[in-house]
């Protein structure tokens, strides 16, 4: 026990004065906390610009203009006489739609016939797609409804059962956890967690990679006073430690600075934090271990980071990606982390619910630290190894 | 004449040396070819689906009708979502969303059926998940596709009871019906929307990262600058020959990826190959020169390698895939301009999936060749800064026979 808290006090010590290790753990944690979320910071994409092309130019085509515009989805940039004008729009990405009214409308409508209107949106990006579609699709469909009740009403049928009749079983869609469709609120509870991850498996990595590293565990004299067991340990303590620091902060304080709705308990959360960055630290001196050198361990990680995040199910279902992915994503402690964090914080969610994803994090974290502790003695004979030769 | 020779020998000179390198140390040939393409053959893996299908919802129906039931069928049916869980009460079925068990609930409230011909128009109600926004909206897509064509059903036979013709009744049942064509990717695909960009966003940071790595092993110690540029013969061959065996070998990465994507997943091809081609090659060029750049700019290397993660490991963001570049804040829109991935994508997104005419494609590539001659002149200033800083302290003994001033 003695050695495990020796231990526990030299990294913590090394944390704190290895420059490369405290830029990572803690300046590059601070960095990615102010820059990463700049982008999802107004929330919702409003105002997309379409293009229309009213071939009818009648009343009723500018009033469904005037209408489109008003919406807080889409904004009318242009009234283009013909196709190819609005098209050439949405090439430059100016438009990032197109809204045909064709010539007749009106009269069609007029007639009691049916009287269509094309809509071409951009989907090469999806959310673009969906804020154009679901607010011109909206605002179309409105229009109709009412024509369809004074047609109704035209029939002689009364009002109230006009209505009715023309939507006689309305759908009401309720978004949970996320009402206003937030990207911020989104993205950042599940990025948050894999940034943690990833400064966390980098900073781990230098420590065991950089010189000095085996000074936590034996005198100068190299005499050693913990065993690989003792020294696993001691390092997980320290990072525990650490991380109860940077965790509350990533995961609390910061959702709490930009503005994201949290619905969980932080006790819940904490506590689902100690399985995670056990495995997340055994990992990263697995990784020291394999690696054996800073740039090593700092370009891997920097190329793998980002998967990481679609790995995770939380942008692409797990039930869409194939067996051979769901299996692989379940050996980082990411994807399981995100899952459960999310569930946890933004859901609602309570300790039962996430029982998997705690179980899969704590099998992690045993079999990672129990290969950081067999690594950790087989670098040890080989150290002995060298250092006999030289004698 | 002998000059030109000595010139292009110096350029092969320093091209095999760096080849040499690149088979002796192990880390820079895993960093150039092996964790790209597994990093790629990762992501193509999950995305290979393409389109996510029969996600799982539960279904609370309190009715118990004809109408409810043939609901429940429909939803079913619909591609988008598929009925797994049959519940009985909202506290199970909360339960169940909370644990992942499903995405969505949709609940048929009591007397569905009767209120619906009495014509008191009687709620129908989906809760989905809008917390993980992808399978949300996907399920609500299936959902708001599959109502209203029950719906749909039962305003025609209202109408046809109330005696008007099928035809008429048909007609006036969306007076105005919106054909809503997805321009560009009709399929919706995610690889051809997301895994298309994430490639050449990985290559982004591993080019990046790499660079500042192997341009930092000759910049750590003055005498090996002094070796590179006198193996090159002069500034810009020692530059050309360091530069370009990565930037063969990134591209030939690039190409087998997306040898893949338009080959085997079948993302179109349309636009111009040339450009495409042309803004590749500028965009391997501008982050190796940034990467090397960053190199001479700082040291020791490993904080060029962290400065450069720190800006191209998060630049996914702000490239505007996912949220669109025009509803940013003022600070990620130039944050966003400055990283060559941006301007690579437009183009790369322009000339494969949209088909857009070239010469609107030209302002992206041309940003990009901007972004290759500016760093690039930058480090060739820097280089001389410190030929020259070096050249004022005393002249160290070498031994360099082939040295001809």
């Amino acid at each position: 026990m003695r050695a495990v808290l020796l231990v526990f006090r030299n990294e913590l010590h090394r944390v704190l004065t290895l420059r490369p290790a405290f830029a990572v753990l803690v300046i590059a944690a601070a960095l990615y906390a102010l820059l990463y979320p700049q982008p999802y910071l107004s929330e919702s994409l409003r105002k997309s610009p379409i293009a229309v092309v009213d071939q009818d130019h009648s009343t009723t085509s500018r009033d469904l203009i005037r209408r489109l515009d008003a919406t807080p989805d889409v904004a009318v940039l242009s009234v283009d006489p013909d196709l190819p004008a609005a098209q050439r729009r949405v090439f430059a990405r100016d438009a990032s739609g197109i809204l045909v009214i064709p010539e007749g409308f009106e009269r069609e409508l007029l007639r009691g016939n049916s009287s269509p209107v094309a809509l071409y949106a951009d989907a090469s990006y999806f959310l673009i797609y969906q804020r154009v579609a679901l607010g011109v699709v909206s605002v179309v469909r409105t229009l109709g409804a009412e024509v369809e009740v004074r047609r109704l009403i035209g029939l002689g049928v009364d009002a109230p059962r006009a209505t009715a009749a023309a939507n006689p079983m309305p759908l009401t869609t309720i978004a949970l956890f996320n009402p206003q469709e937030g990207y911020a609120s989104y993205v950042l509870p599940a990025a948050f967690v894999l940034i943690l991850q990833q400064t966390l498996l980098i900073g781990v990595g230098l420590l065991g990679t950089m010189p000095g590293a085996a000074s936590v565990w034996r005198r100068p004299d190299g005499r050693s006073f913990a065993g690989p067991l003792a020294t696993v340990s001691g390092k997980l303590l320290a990072y525990l430690m650490l991380e109860a620091v940077i965790v509350p902060f990533y995961l609390v304080v910061l959702p709490y600075l930009y503005g994201i709705p949290r619905l969980g308990s932080v006790g819940a959360m904490l506590l689902f934090a100690v399985p995670f960055i056990m495995a997340t630290g055994a990992l990263g001196l697995v990784i020291a271990a394999l690696f054996r050198s800073p740039l090593a361990v700092q370009l891997t990680m920097a190329a793998i980071g980002m998967p990481f995040f679609f790995l995770s199910g939380f942008s692409w279902p797990v039930e869409a990606m194939p067996k051979t992915a769901q299996w692989l994503a379940q050996l980082v402690p990411s994807s399981a982390a995100i899952d459960g964090f999310v569930r946890l914080g933004q859901l609602g969610a309570v300790l039962s619910d996430v029982r998997g994803q705690v179980s899969v994090l704590c099998s992690l974290a045993l079999a990672y630290t129990l290969a950081a502790v067999l690594l950790e003695a087989r670098s040890r004979s080989r150290l002995a190894e060298t250092e006999f030769n030289r004698v | 004449m002998r000059r030109r020779g000595d010139l292009r020998f110096g350029f092969s000179l320093v091209f095999w040396r760096e080849v040499s390198w690149l088979r002796r140390r192990p880390l820079l040939l895993m960093m150039t070819t092996i964790i790209p393409l597994a990093v790629m053959a990762l992501l193509a893996t999950v995305f290979s689906a393409g389109l996510a299908t029969r996600l799982p919802i539960g279904v609370i129906d309190l009715d118990g009708s004809e109408l409810s039931r043939s609901l429940v069928r429909t939803v079913d049916a619909t591609p988008e979502t598929s009925v797994t869980e049959h519940l009985t009460d909202l506290a199970q079925g909360r339960q169940m969303i909370l644990s992942g068990r499903i995405h969505g609930l949709l609940l048929l409230p009591q007397n569905l059926q009767r209120d619906v011909l009495s014509g008191r128009q009687p709620e129908v109600v989906f809760f989905y998940n809008a917390q993980t926004l992808t399978t949300g909206n996907l399920v609500l897509r299936g959902i708001n596709a599959a109502i209203p064509t029950v719906s749909a059903g039962i305003r025609l036979s209202l109408r046809t009871a109330q005696g008007s013709p099928t035809v008429q009744a048909t007609a006036s049942l969306q007076p105005i019906p919106v054909q809503v064509n997805p321009l560009f990717n009709p399929s919706l695909s995610y690889t051809f929307f997301l895994l298309a960009t994430l490639l050449p966003t990985v290559l982004q940071i591993v080019v990046t990262t790499t660079s500042a790595y192997s341009v930092g092993l000759d910049v750590e110690t003055p005498y090996r600058l002094r070796i590179l540029r006198r193996l090159g013969g002069g500034l810009w061959p020692a530059m050309a020959g360091k530069v370009l065996p990565y930037t063969i070998l990134f591209l030939l990465v690039l190409g087998l990826a997306d040898a893949v994507l338009f080959g085997v997943l079948g993302l179109p091809l349309s636009g111009s190959r040339l450009l495409l081609i042309v803004a590749a090659i500028l965009f391997i060029l501008a982050c190796q020169m940034i990467g090397g750049l960053l190199a001479l700019l700082l040291r020791p290397m490993a904080s060029a390698v962290s400065i450069a993660t720190l800006i191209t490991a998060p630049a996914f963001g702000f490239m505007g895939i996912g949220f669109p570049r025009f509803g940013m804040n003022l600070f990620s829109y130039w944050w966003g301009a400055l990283m060559p991935g941006t301007w690579f994508l437009t183009a790369r997104i322009d000339q494969t999936l949209r088909g857009t005419p070239p010469d609107l494609s030209l302002q992206p590539v041309l940003i990009l060749g901007i972004f290759v001659l500016v760093p690039g002149l930058l480090a060739a200033l820097r280089l001389e800064a410190l030929r020259r800083r070096a050249a004022e302290t005393p002249p160290q003994p070498t031994s360099a026979p082939q040295e001809a001033t």
